[in-house]
């Protein structure tokens, strides 16, 4: 399965993606996610799954199904739009909370026998060298903490520039 | 003379009892008595509108927050976007900003990129950066209130934080700190299991249930 996650108002979505297969999966803004409260609860009450239970409750297990998870994001200093940032911190419960020594550095273990590939695609008409170096290092230290690859980071001044070939 | 205005800003998304407050208690102390401090807390994805002007009327701001996935939490990025809005109609090009990350990992170097992304918010709202502190070993931060500055696990932090407060009460620009707790690394991981373990047994689980896999 192929994730999407994105920020995108649904007339651009579907203009980026007019045809999407059946064995994709997209998580889009519906105005009701709630935020992560810090509770631990998708660790230690409701193991693998987030307490809250709104549409963005079960975003461990879509990770864990998916091959090749997509982000398709406004950059906003340098990361995230905070509804995308909001769906990955509710997206915590896909890994374990154990820890464990990686490249000399303390890392979650995984819950999963599992990994999928990750494309990040930035959108923004003034990104700036500093925001995208800063990008690339919170690409790159997510890909280490949730046990993942990067496929690509992409920025781009616009959602037209985004590559039809997306998928 | 005009009393220099600070805020410190508690990002946890717990109003009450987070790191992040406490934190903010082992600051407050260091700072010169020239100041007038005000505390908030931005625990909602929402700046209370009775606390955006009071928060940017300051001189100076010092957020403290949790590393959550590499980054800032996303309730609070949503507040510096209101304040971002907020700062287009009132520049406040005097205005020096301070961040405190706590991380659950051990090293505090995995807290660069969240205070990278304060540094840039910085850049594009048009006030000055100041200096940034990546605190690793969040999940003992409370319990070592207690603990004398400079003493047993708290050595690293205490300097760390005395240079944090050097700058802010000078208003300089300083090196990004990244500090670990003085304490084996291999001790605070087993020390983090036996919390989990407690915890989800607490919630009438068994400790396997920690592992679970929905798929």
């Amino acid at each position: 399965m192929k994730l999407i996650i994105h920020d995108l108002d649904k007339i651009e979505f579907e203009r980026l993606l007019p045809d999407l297969p059946d064995s994709c999966r997209v998580v889009s803004n519906d105005g009701t996610i709630k935020n992560c409260i810090g509770c631990f609860g998708c660790w230690v009450k409701t193991p693998g799954a987030c307490v809250i239970r709104d549409h963005y409750g079960d975003m461990g297990e879509w990770l864990a199904k998916s091959d090749e998870v997509i982000i398709i994001s406004k950059c906003y200093y340098g990361g995230y739009s905070p509804f995308v940032k909001n769906v990955l911190d509710r997206s915590i419960s896909y890994i374990h909370p154990y820890f464990e020594t990686r490249n000399n550095e303390m890392h979650h273990k995984k819950r999963y026998n599992h990994t999928f590939e990750t494309s990040v695609w930035f959108y923004g008409d003034d990104i700036t060298d500093d925001e995208k170096a800063t990008a690339n290092k919170l690409v790159i230290a997510n890909s280490i903490n949730m046990i993942s690859s990067i496929k690509g980071i992409q920025f781009v001044k616009s959602v037209e520039e985004i590559d039809g070939g997306i998928l | 003379m005009k009393p220099i205005k600070v805020s410190l800003i508690s990002g946890s998304p717990k109003p009450l009892s987070s790191s992040s407050g406490t934190l903010l208690d082992e600051l407050k102390p260091m700072l010169s008595s020239r100041f007038h401090v005000n505390i908030h807390s931005l625990n909602k994805p929402s700046v209370p509108e009775e606390s955006m002007e009071s928060i940017l009327d300051s001189d100076i701001l010092i957020f403290s927050f949790p590393l959550y996935v590499d980054g800032i939490p996303s309730h609070l990025l949503s507040c510096l976007y209101e304040m971002e809005i907020y700062l287009k109609r009132h520049a406040r090009p005097d205005l020096t900003v301070y961040a405190i990350v706590n991380c659950g990992f051990f090293e505090g170097h995995q807290a660069l990129p969240a205070i990278e992304l304060v540094k840039n918010w910085c850049y594009k709202v048009g006030v000055s950066w100041g200096q940034g502190l990546g605190v690793g070993g969040g999940g003992m931060i409370q319990s070592l209130s207690g603990v004398p500055d400079g003493q047993g696990p708290k050595k690293n932090f205490s300097i760390a934080l005395n240079e944090l407060a050097n700058h802010i009460n000078t208003c300089s620009e300083g090196e990004n700190i990244f500090v670990s707790p003085n304490f084996p690394r291999i001790g605070y991981k087993i020390g983090a299991e036996m919390g989990w373990r407690y915890q989800i047994k607490n919630n009438g689980l068994n400790k396997k249930d920690i592992g679970r896999r929905l798929v």
